[in-house]
C-alpha cells in the first residue's frame, strides 16, 4: 500500500519548469533512494512533499490524505520529518535542547506554557536516548553551533528521526562525511528507520545500493525510472543519462 | 540539591530587593528603587520578545502606557466607589490589558519576525501614541491623566500614601513578574521561542507554526509590561502620552541591550544600571543623555553580549581559579582607561559650558583659556596611548586566564 502517492507534480519558479511532472508511489515500510545529478530537482520534490514549496500543479498523498500546499507543520504533525542537505538546526541552543523541541509535539505538549521541562523525566530521558543513538550524548549542553561538521550532520539527523515519525525523508544525510563516519551514520539510519518508511536522496551509489529496497532516478525534473536497485543498475536509459556516475561494481 | 541550589538565588533576589530600602532609605533612594522595580519588569518582557523570541520591536511601550493609563483609569474607579478593591491589584489590570492589547495587535503582527515585524511595531507605536492625543477623554490629552492610590481600603493599616510603601508592593510584584518570566523560559513554549528565534524554517518540520509561537510569547510579553505599566501608575499616580511613545520604547530597548539579550539577567542588569544613570547622572549633568548614547553605542560595539556577557565571559577564568591572574592587567588598564574617559567628560562639558569657572573633580578650570584645553587634550592623549599599550598586556593575561591546562589538552 502507498503511503505516499504523487500524482503529475510540477514545480515551476518563474518560467523555468523544475519539476516536470513526477508521479510516484512510495509503499509503506520501504527503503526509497532517489539519486540524479546535481540540478536534477531532488531537493526540491522533497520541499513540495515536505511543505515547504506550494506545487505549481499536481497532487500529493500521504496517508489517504491530500497534502499538497499545506504548511509544513501540519505535514509534520501527520508524521513526516525530514532532513535538510544544509544543515538546518536552531544554532544558538544546546545540542539537547534541540532534540529536545523536535519531541515536543510528537509527545503531546503543543504549545504548552504550563508544563516545567524540568519535571518532564520521560521527555527528557527519551531526549537523552536519541542523543545516544546519534552518538552525541557528552556533547549535551553544547552550544550546537559550535559542533564540528560531523557532528552537526549527526544533529541534522537526530532533529528529522527524534519525533519517530512513520515516513522519514533524509536529503543527502552523509554527504560530506568521512568513509567511516558515513558508515556509522548508515548504520544508525538503518537501525531507526526499521519498521517505517524512508526516502533518501544519496549520491554515493554504494550506500544506495547497499540501503535501499527500490530507487527512483531523477533526471533534469522528471522521474525516468523505479524499480529495485539491480534492474535499476541494469536500466539503458539511466546509464544514459548517469553514465560515469554509476560504479561498475 | 539542585533545587536549594535554584530556590537559594530567587531567595537571595527576594532578600535583596525587600532589604534595599533598609539601606538606601532617603527620598531620593527609594524613587531610584520604585524605577528599578519597574524597569525590571519592563525590561524582562522587552527580552521575551528580542532576546528570547527574535523580535525587535520599537514600539513595546505600547503594552506598557496601556497597561499604565488602564491603571490609573481603576484608580480613578476607586477614587470614586464606583469599585472599591485593594490598589495591590492595580498591576495585575495593567497586565490584563497589556495581554489584551497585545492578543489583538500581535494577531497580525507577528504573522514575520525580523524588519517587517520591527517595521509594524514602529507604525503601531506611532499609532497609539498619536490616537492617545486624539482620543483625550480617555488618554488626557498632553496632560495626561491623574489618579490617586490612598482612596482604596488598607492593607494592615497600610493606605499606600509613601513612596515607600509604594516600592514594597513594587518589589513584590517585580518579584513575582520575574518568576514567572522565568518559568516561562523553562516551557515548551518557551523553548519554542528560542527555537523559532534561531530558526522559524525548522521550527515548522518539527510540528510548530512559527507564528503562533511568536504570538504566544507576544503576547505573555505584552501583559508582564502591562504589569510594569500598572507598577508605574502606582508609583506616580499619573500618565502621559510620553509613556507610550517611542522614547519610552527607546529605553527598554537600551535596558535589554545594555543589560545582555542573551542572559536572563541581563535585563535585570540594565533596568538597573540605566534607572542609576538616568537619576544619577541627570543631576550632575545636563548632558546625560549624551553620555547614555555614547554607552550605548560603546557597548554595541565592544561589548556586543552586554554587561551579563561580560561578566559571563569571566566564567572559564573562574572555574580555572584564574581570576587573580587578571586582576592587575584589569587594574593597569583601567587607570589610564579612567583618566581618558574624564578628560573626554571634561572636555565635553566645557565646551558646553557658559561658566566663566569649571569646577570639575575639585579643579577650577577656565574655560576660555586655551592652555586649559591644550593640557587636557595632552593628557588625554598620553592616557589614551597608556591604554591602548596596556591592553596588549591584559590581552596576554586573558589568554593565559583562559589557556587550555596541559593535562587537559591531552
Ligand atoms: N527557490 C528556487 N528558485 C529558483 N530556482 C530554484 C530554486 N530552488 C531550486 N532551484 C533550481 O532548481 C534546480 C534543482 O535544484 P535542487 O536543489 O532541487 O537540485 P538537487 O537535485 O537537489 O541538486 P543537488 O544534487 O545539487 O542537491 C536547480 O537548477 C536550482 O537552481
Ligand atoms: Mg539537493
Amino acid at each position: 500500500m502507498a503511503i505516499l502517492s504523487l500524482i503529475d507534480v510540477k514545480k515551476s519558479f518563474g518560467i523555468t519548469e523544475i519539476i516536470r511532472g513526477v508521479s510516484l508511489d512510495i509503499v509503506e515500510g520501504e527503503k526509497h533512494a532517489i539519486i540524479g545529478p546535481n540540478g536534477a530537482g531532488k531537493s526540491t520534490l522533497f520541499h513540495l512533499i515536505s511543505g515547504r514549496y506550494n506545487v505549481s500543479a499536481g497532487s500529493i498523498h500521504f496517508k489517504e490524505q491530500q497534502i499538497e500546499n499545506k504548511p509544513p507543520y501540519e505535514i509534520a504533525r501527520m508524521g513526516l520529518a525530514r532532513s535538510f542537505q544544509v544543515t538546518n538546526i536552531f544554532q544558538r541552543m544546546s545540542v539537547f535542547e534541540n532534540i529536545r523541541c523536535a519531541l515536543f509535539w510528537s509527545k503531546g505538549y503543543g504549545y504548552s506554557f504550563w508544563h516545567l521541562l524540568g519535571k518532564q523525566t520521560e521527555l527528557n530521558d527519551e531526549a537523552m536516548h536519541v542523543l545516544e543513538q546519534i552518538g552525541l550524548a557528552d556533547r549535551a549542553k553544547f552550544p550546537s553551533g559550535e559542533l564540528a561538521y560531523a557532528e552537526l550532520r549527526a544533529l541534522e539527523l537526530g532533529v528529522a528521526i527524534a519525533s519517530g515519525s512513520e515516513l522519514i525523508m533524509l536529503d543527502e544525510p552523509v554527504a560530506g562525511m568521512s568513509h567511516s563516519e558515513a558508515q556509522n551514520a548508515v548504520e544508525l539510519i538503518r537501525k531507526i528507520t526499521e519498521g517505517k518508511t524512508l526516502i533518501m536522496v544519496e549520491h554515493d551509489m554504494n550506500i544506495v545500493f547497499d540501503v535501499a529496497d527500490r530507487i527512483s532516478v531523477l533526471v533534469y525534473g522528471e522521474i525516468i525510472a523505479t524499480d529495485e536497485p539491480k534492474n535499476i543498475r541494469a536500466n539503458s536509459k539511466v546509464q544514459e543519462a548517469y553514465l560515469g556516475e554509476v560504479p561498475s561494481a | 540539591m539542585a533545587l536549594l541550589k535554584k530556590s537559594s538565588i530567587w531567595i537571595a533576589f527576594l532578600v535583596a530587593l525587600l532589604g534595599l530600602p533598609l539601606l538606601f532609605d532617603s527620598i531620593l533612594a527609594i524613587s531610584i528603587l520604585n524605577q528599578m522595580a519597574i524597569g525590571i519588569v519592563f525590561a524582562l518582557s522587552y527580552n521575551m520578545l528580542l532576546g528570547q523570541g527574535g523580535m525587535l520591536s520599537f514600539g513595546h511601550a505600547v503594552y506598557f502606557g496601556l497597561g499604565g493609563f488602564l491603571s490609573v483609569h481603576a484608580l480613578m474607579l476607586i477614587e470614586y466607589e464606583t469599585m472599591v478593591f485593594s490598589i495591590l491589584w492595580i498591576p495585575l489590570i495593567g497586565g490584563l490589558f497589556g495581554l489584551l492589547a497585545g492578543i489583538f495587535i500581535g494577531s497580525f503582527s507577528t504573522r514575520k519576525a525580523g524588519t517587517v515585524f520591527a517595521m509594524i511595531s514602529l507604525g503601531i507605536g506611532e499609532l497609539i501614541a498619536a490616537s492617545s492625543l486624539i482620543f483625550s477623554s480617555f488618554f488626557g490629552g498632553e496632560a495626561g491623566i491623574s489618579g490617586d492610590r490612598t482612596f482604596g481600603p488598607t492593607f494592615f493599616g497600610f493606605d499606600f500614601a509613601q513612596n515607600i510603601e509604594i516600592y514594597y508592593v513594587a518589589a513584590v510584584w517585580a518579584f513575582i513578574a520575574t518568576l514567572f518570566t522565568w518559568l516561562f523560559t523553562q516551557t515548551p513554549a518557551g523553548r519554542m521561542a528560542n527555537a523559532v528565534r534561531d530558526n522559524p524554517e525548522r521550527a515548522e518540520f518539527i510540528g510548530y507554526s512559527s507564528r503562533k509561537v511568536r504570538f504566544i510569547s507576544f503576547c505573555a510579553s505584552g501583559m508582564f509590561a502591562g504589569i510594569a505599566g500598572g507598577l508605574f501608575a502606582l508609583n506616580y499616580e499619573f500618565i502621559t502620552e510620553e509613556n507610550l511613545n517611542a522614547a519610552t520604547s527607546g529605553r527598554v530597548l537600551l535596558m535589554a541591550y545594555i543589560g545582555g539579550l542573551g542572559y536572563f539577567i541581563g535585563p535585570i542588569i540594565g533596568a538597573v544600571v540605566l534607572t542609576l544613570m538616568n537619576s544619577l547622572l541627570s543631576n550632575y549633568s545636563e548632558l546625560w543623555m549624551l553620555y547614555l548614547g555614547i554607552m550605548f553605542l560603546l557597548t554595541v560595539m565592544f561589548l556586543p553580549r552586554g554587561f551579563a556577557g561580560f561578566i559571563m565571559m569571566h566564567q572559564v577564568a573562574w572555574v580555572r581559579g584564574n581570576m587573580k591572574m587578571l586582576i592587575k592587567p584589569y587594574i593597569i588598564t583601567g587607570i589610564p582607561a579612567l583618566l581618558f574617559t574624564a578628560c573626554a567628560i571634561v572636555l565635553i562639558e566645557m565646551s558646553h559650558t557658559d561658566d566663566e569657572v569649571f569646577h570639575y573633580l575639585g579643579l577650577a578650570l577656565n574655560p576660555a583659556s586655551p592652555i586649559t584645553w591644550i593640557v587636557i587634550l595632552a593628557i588625554a592623549g598620553g592616557a589614551f596611548y597608556a591604554t591602548k599599550r596596556s591592553l596588549i598586556q591584559l590581552n596576554d593575561a586573558w589568554e593565559t586566564a583562559n589557556a587550555i591546562p596541559k593535562e587537559e589538552e591531552a
